[in-house]
Order: C-alpha cells, then sequence, then structure tokens
C-alpha cells in the first residue's frame, strides 16, 4: 500500500526525487548550447557527456550490437582499421599508413585517411574504432591549443600523448577500441608515443599497429636505422606498407616546422614500377627476381 | 611474458624485471623499465594489466613523494607497503579495481634492514626472502628456494638472479630476452648492468 | 497451479534489451563539381512485411544540405529531428546556416555521443561547401566520417557501391590512348532513384534538369543554391 502511495504520490521525497532525476536526464544542453555553442555536438557542456543505456552492464549491451568479431551477425557494424606505422630518425619521423576500412567482412572505404591531423605539428594514426580514433584525436586537437593559449608555448608530444593516454584510459572496460601512435617534433626533437584503449601508452622509436603490424614489423625492423636519409626513410615506410596488401599507401614526414604530406602511392603501381618512373622497377617478389636474373648486377636495396 | 623477480642479501634487496611491452603476439618495445624508484630506499617492481600498471605506479609513486614533501621524511619499507597493499585491496573492492602484481624491495634506514614484500592483485601481501611473479616464478621459486642464502654478498646475490633469469631463458617456451636490474641498499637506490 | 508458477520461477530467465530493427532500403549520394545529387528509396519495411511505401529518408536541413539517413528508421527520424533543431539553434545565434563541413563534424559529435548506446543509423550528407563545390560525407554509426565524392549505404550497398565505383572513379576502367578519365562527371549522366534530392551552386547551369520528368524545385529564392526534388515511382512488387 505504501509503495503505491508513493508511486502515484506527487508530493514526498520519492517524486521530489525522481523529478531531479528527470530535471537531470533532460539537462543534455546548458543554455549556451542554444546560442554560440550550438555547433559543439556532444561538447556542448566543455567535456564530452555520453548516453548509455540504462541496462545492468551497458558495455556488454554494447558488445551485443556492435562487436563483429563476437557476432558476425550484429547489427551495427563499426568500421576497423588495418595498417599504421611510424618511425623516428634524424630526419624527423615518417608515418605511414594503408588506406582500407572494413566494417565486418565488407570492405566499407578504399579511401580513408588513417592519419588524424591533430595540428600541424602533431600526427596521430588511426588502428582499431575508426570513430573512436577521429574523435578523440580531435578531442586531444582542442587541448593541445588549448594548453598553447594558457602557456604560450607548444605542448610537448609525451604531454599530449600522456593527455590521450588519461582520456581513454577513464574510459576502460566500457568498449572503446584505438591503437594509435601520436607523432611530432618537440624541443626533445622528433618523438613517437604509442598509445591504446587499454591505456598503454610507450614511448619508443618505431611502432606498427593493425591487423597488418606483424608483416609491416618484417621489413621495418630489418631496414631501420637510425641515421637514414629522408628518401631512405620514406622508402622504408612505402616498403612496409606495401607488403601488408592494401590497395593505397598514404606517407607523411613530421619536421622541426611541422608535417608535410608525402604522397599518395598506388600499391600496384609500387609492386611493378616502384614510386618513381622506371618500369620494372617495383617491389613485388616476382619483379625482383626478374630483375635479378635479367641482370645480375642491377639488384636494388 | 611478463616475469619478475627479487631476492634479499645482506644489507640489500635485488628487483629485476623483463623489459617487455607486448600486445597479443608482438612485443611493441624492449627496453621498458618497469621498475620505479618510489622512495629514495624504496623500489617497486610491477607487472600485470597493460593500462593498470602504469596507472597504479604512478599513483602510489605521487602519494609517497606527497608524504614526503608534507612530513619531511619518507615512509619505511613495512609502512609504505601497507599503504600500498590497502590501496590496492580498496581497488579490490571497487567498481574497477586495479589488477596489478608488485614486488617491493626496501632497505629500512633506521634498523638497517632490508625488505622484500610480495603483493598480488587481490591485496594479498607477505613479507618474503625472495619472490617472483609471471611464469618465471614457475621456475625461479624452487631454484631460489634451493640457492637462496639471506646473507649473501652483492656479487653472490647477482649470481643467484643470474642463475633464476638463465633457468628461464633455457625451459621457458616465451622467455623475455632482457632485463633490467636495480638494487637498494642503505646508499639508497641503483641500476645494475647484468 | 501456484506449484506450477513456482516450479516455472525455477527455470533460468534470459531477457535481452534489443532496442534495435533494421528497415531496409538504400541510400546514395553523388557529388560533382558544382552539385550534389543526394537519394533514397521510400519503402519502409521490417522482415518481409512492408510497413510503407512512403517513409522519406532523405531530409533536406538547410538550402546546401541534405541529409540521407539509413538504418533503423525510428533512430533515423530522432537523429533527423535532433539534427534540424541544432541547425536551428545554431541559425537563431548566427544568423545564418551551418556550413556544410560544420554540419559534417556535428554530426559526428551528435553520433559519437550515442558511442555506449549507438544509433543504428548510416548517414550521408550532401551538399555544396562554401567554395562553392558540391560534397558528400558518408559516416559510420557511432560517427567516423569522411569527404568523399560518391558512397551508398543500406540494404544494397554491396550492390551500388562497386557500381558506382567503375561509373564515377573509373575503377577497372582503362581510358582510351591519349585520354583521360573526366575529373567531375557531369550531372547529366547521373542516375534516378524514389527520391532524390539534386543540390547546384550558386550560379550553376541547370544542366536540362528543368525537362527532367517529375521534378519540383524547393528553393524560394533564385539568389543562392538551388535545391531541386525528383519524385518517381519504381516497381511496386
Amino acid at each position: 500500500m505504501n509503495s503505491l502511495t508513493n508511486r502515484f504520490s506527487t508530493t514526498g521525497p520519492l517524486s521530489e526525487l525522481k523529478r531531479a532525476q528527470a530535471l537531470v536526464e533532460n539537462e543534455e544542453f546548458s543554455d549556451s548550447a542554444w546560442g554560440s555553442e550550438a555547433g559543439f555536438g556532444s561538447l556542448a557542456k566543455g567535456v564530452p557527456n555520453f548516453t548509455v543505456p540504462s541496462v545492468p552492464d551497458p558495455s556488454a549491451f554494447l558488445r551485443l550490437h556492435t562487436d563483429d568479431h563476437a557476432d558476425p551477425n550484429c547489427r551495427i557494424k563499426i568500421q576497423h582499421g588495418t595498417t599504421t606505422l611510424a618511425f623516428r630518425f634524424q630526419g624527423g619521423v615518417i608515418v605511414a599508413v594503408d588506406s582500407r576500412a572494413t566494417a565486418g567482412s565488407y570492405v566499407a572505404s578504399g579511401t580513408v585517411k588513417k592519419v588524424i591531423e591533430i595540428n600541424p605539428y602533431l600526427l596521430g594514426t588511426m588502428a582499431g574504432g575508426a570513430a573512436d580514433c577521429q574523435y578523440w584525436e580531435t578531442y586531444l586537437g582542442i587541448h593541445c591549443r588549448l594548453h598553447e593559449l594558457r602557456n604560450h608555448e607548444r605542448i610537448s608530444v609525451s604531454a599530449a600523448s600522456k593527455y590521450l593516454s588519461n582520456l581513454v584510459y577513464s574510459y576502460k572496460g566500457m568498449g572503446l577500441s584505438m591503437g594509435t601512435m601520436i607523432c611530432g617534433w618537440d624541443k626533445t626533437g622528433p618523438a613517437v608515443f604509442y598509445v591504446d584503449s587499454d591505456g598503454t601508452r610507450l614511448k619508443g622509436d618505431l611502432f606498427s599497429v593493425g591487423s597488418g603490424s606483424t608483416f609491416a614489423y618484417g621489413v621495418l625492423d630489418q631496414g631501420y636505422r637510425w641515421d637514414l636519409t629522408d628518401e631512405e626513410a620514406q622508402e622504408l615506410g612505402r616498403r612496409s606498407i606495401y607488403c601488408c596488401r592494401t590497395p593505397r599507401c598514404l606517407l607523411w614526414l613530421t619536421l622541426e616546422d611541422g608535417w608535410k604530406f608525402i604522397g599518395n602511392y598506388d600499391i600496384s603501381k609500387l609492386h611493378y614500377d616502384g614510386p618513381g618512373e622506371t618500369p620494372g622497377a617495383g617491389y613485388g617478389y616476382d619483379v625482383r627476381i626478374e630483375r635479378s636474373t635479367a641482370a645480375p648486377v642491377a639488384v636494388q636495396a | 611474458m611478463e616475469t619478475s623477480f627479487a631476492i634479499t642479501g645482506k644489507g640489500y634487496v635485488l628487483v629485476a624485471s623483463d623489459t617487455t611491452a607486448a600486445r597479443s603476439i608482438v612485443k611493441m618495445k624492449t627496453d621498458e623499465d618497469k621498475i620505479k624508484v618510489i622512495s629514495p630506499h624504496l623500489l617497486m617492481a610491477y607487472s600485470g594489466e597493460p593500462g593498470d600498471t602504469i596507472q597504479f605506479a604512478e599513483y602510489v609513486e605521487r602519494n609517497l613523494r606527497l608524504f614526503h614533501i608534507r612530513n619531511n621524511y619518507a615512509l619505511r619499507p613495512s609502512a609504505a607497503a601497507s599503504w600500498i597493499r590497502r590501496s590496492l585491496a580498496q581497488s579490490l573492492r571497487s567498481r574497477k579495481p586495479y589488477s596489478v602484481n608488485l614486488m617491493l624491495g626496501g632497505f629500512d634506514v633506521t634498523t638497517d634492514t632490508p625488505h622484500l614484500y610480495w603483493v598480488d592483485y587481490l591485496g594479498t601481501m607477505t613479507e618474503v626472502p625472495f619472490g617472483a611473479h609471471g611464469y618465471g616464478a614457475y621456475f625461479g621459486l624452487s631454484l631460489l628456494d634451493r640457492y637462496h642464502n639471506p646473507e649473501a654478498t652483492l656479487e653472490e646475490g647477482i649470481e643467484t638472479l643470474k642463475r633464476c633469469i638463465n633457468e628461464v631463458s633455457k625451459r621457458l617456451v616465451v622467455s623475455p630476452e632482457k632485463y633490467k636490474v636495480k638494487v637498494v641498499d642503505k646508499d639508497g637506490t641503483r641500476e645494475i648492468e647484468l | 497451479m501456484p506449484d506450477m508458477v513456482a516450479l516455472s520461477r525455477q527455470q533460468p530467465q534470459e531477457r535481452q534489451f534489443n532496442p534495435y530493427s533494421e528497415n531496409g532500403g538504400t541510400i546514395l549520394a553523388i557529388s560533382g563539381a558544382d552539385f550534389s545529387v543526394i537519394a533514397g528509396d521510400t519503402r519502409q519495411s521490417e522482415g518481409y512485411s512492408i510497413q510503407t511505401r512512403y517513409a522519406p529518408k532523405v531530409f533536406r536541413l538547410t538550402d546546401k544540405a541534405v541529409l540521407a539517413v539509413n538504418g533503423f528508421a525510428a533512430d533515423g527520424n530522432m537523429f533527423v529531428k535532433q539534427v534540424r533543431q541544432r541547425l536551428e539553434w545554431y541559425r537563431h545565434a548566427h544568423a545564418k546556416d551551418m556550413p556544410l563541413r560544420a554540419i559534417a563534424r556535428l554530426i559526428q559529435t551528435m553520433l559519437y555521443a550515442r558511442r555506449f548506446f549507438p544509433y543504428y543509423v548510416y548517414n550521408i550528407l550532401g551538399g555544396i561547401e562554401d567554395d562553392g563545390s558540391g560534397a558528400v560525407y558518408s559516416f559510420d554509426p557511432v560517427g567516423s566520417y569522411e569527404r568523399e565524392s560518391c558512397r551508398a549505404a543500406g540494404a544494397a550497398q554491396s550492390l551500388v557501391q562497386p557500381f558506382l565505383d567503375n561509373q564515377i572513379y573509373f575503377k577497372n576502367q582503362v581510358p582510351q590512348p591519349g585520354m583521360t578519365h573526366p575529373k567531375h562527371l557531369p550531372l547529366g549522366t547521373v542516375g534516378d532513384g524514389l527520391e532524390m534530392f539534386v543540390v547546384l551552386a550558386k550560379g550553376s547551369p541547370l544542366y536540362g534538369l528543368e525537362n527532367f520528368d517529375g521534378v519540383q524545385e524547393m528553393t524560394s529564392t533564385h539568389e543562392g543554391e538551388r535545391i531541386f526534388v525528383v519524385r518517381r515511382n519504381l516497381k511496386r512488387d
């Protein structure tokens, strides 16, 4: 009886609480979102806020509907990345990525840009959930800019990567999926940090992330030296992505005064002709063998 | 696979940990330092869930530093170990527990005695003459039971530690290649090249 | 009888919260140098039953932005409603329409706000950028997006996208000796759908659009971009 009156009464602490809860739940937007901040999406309040289903285990709910490894028939297919690599050498940082995105078994896009330009001197790569990487690295960009405005100096790569790692660590276990390299140049010189959604953050010379990373490592580890020239380093980046059997390869170089885009290479052209205009100078195994048997002297590196 | 060892000797504690950071079958890094110097006479080797390890280690490091700044003296190893254990135990009952295993090696300057604590992610803590975590424990503990000597000099201690590392390299399928070794004694902490 | 109730209670019961459905249909968008075409069918179905033959999936957002939404219709309608609300707020605050690239970013953040309880929708945004170029943005359900020249989504994505790749990007086509593929397609060669929006950049020619069957202009002024809608009946099976 008591519970019945409680449920239908409009006064008393319980209904008061319910009304307060309803108010909080509807308070998705602040007044400012109505005005000049209308364009900020989930960031209208300054910090991102997320809708979570009211079920006992929200991450199990998310897994049930989105995890295509567990269940290929699940409805919501989130785009996933494939191969990305970055390495540090005397001339800066080379970042090379492929351009294929898959959702389930379908190749969703062959033109994805898996490098996110956080700002003119910081690059982030994208492997794992495409939206997770895009959103959080863009969000990181906002905070790097705020750091600049507050401190009158550029944020270090170390600090930026730690900001990202702490961010994703706070969502650990909720189902985020990202493996990224934060690359840039700061007072310490060229720097690469690996950050993933487990909360791992590692400083290093060379990393590769994604399902094709093992193949990329095979070429990268063997060809890597600190004192690579710019040209050699770019070639190493292209060859490492080439071996992952992707349609295209995108290449970037980070320098002291910011990153620059090197090129977008067609892998089948690299296979037969290499990056230059010489026919038959390609990376392909059969192309290479044919070349070395035809002219044993002209064996290329 | 992650492995850490620690042994006590006459006036010192040796702490060793492998240096690999792996993700699935790939070694992402082979020179990662997984032993933190958390106060002038205290070392902590940590292993476990990626992300949790570094977050917990930094949490401990900063809190002990804060204590040191506020009180002008550092916690003794036994007190620090108790505080760390309690942090883990409280975290275990929280919504998202830290899954971190620790080896705490310290030198108590007030009593001139070395102390070694073995702590796991459940908050189990025990003071031991030697200890190990990870797959290396399956090989190292029996070996240390046979060869460990609490009165050993530093040189002898290092030899015993090398025995452990060699045994793991010999028998464990996925054995780590490199270890970082640190020692704590009356003079503080320092790194040792094996 | 009370015993039987008690017995059945002892069995474990599985409960699942499934707030999603799939309502079929296909959407696609193509952009050229100074135009953008966004099309979608209008059938809404669930399993083998047709719920309605006319439920638009393509929505005009502003004078130069059109959004096509495919997947779960209830989520899609809700989402479009919310996007329109945010665009209206923006209009009140700034006395102008939101630029296309900003709408694309807004859609990303709005989708990502539901990262842990996603809208089951695939969005394609088409329109004219501030520089007057035609643009298409495609999104996944949680907000990853990219600007492209053409994109199809929905039930027939795997049939339509390869066709578009061949006809728009000239994939698997070799140009005649001495010739190159055109950079942008002229509007005349673009196909038709059940409901199709055409957005023309300011001052661009009509490309013979005025003679199209069933065309209707949606723009009120002739000052800025012009939006046309073409409605066609396909097979009613």
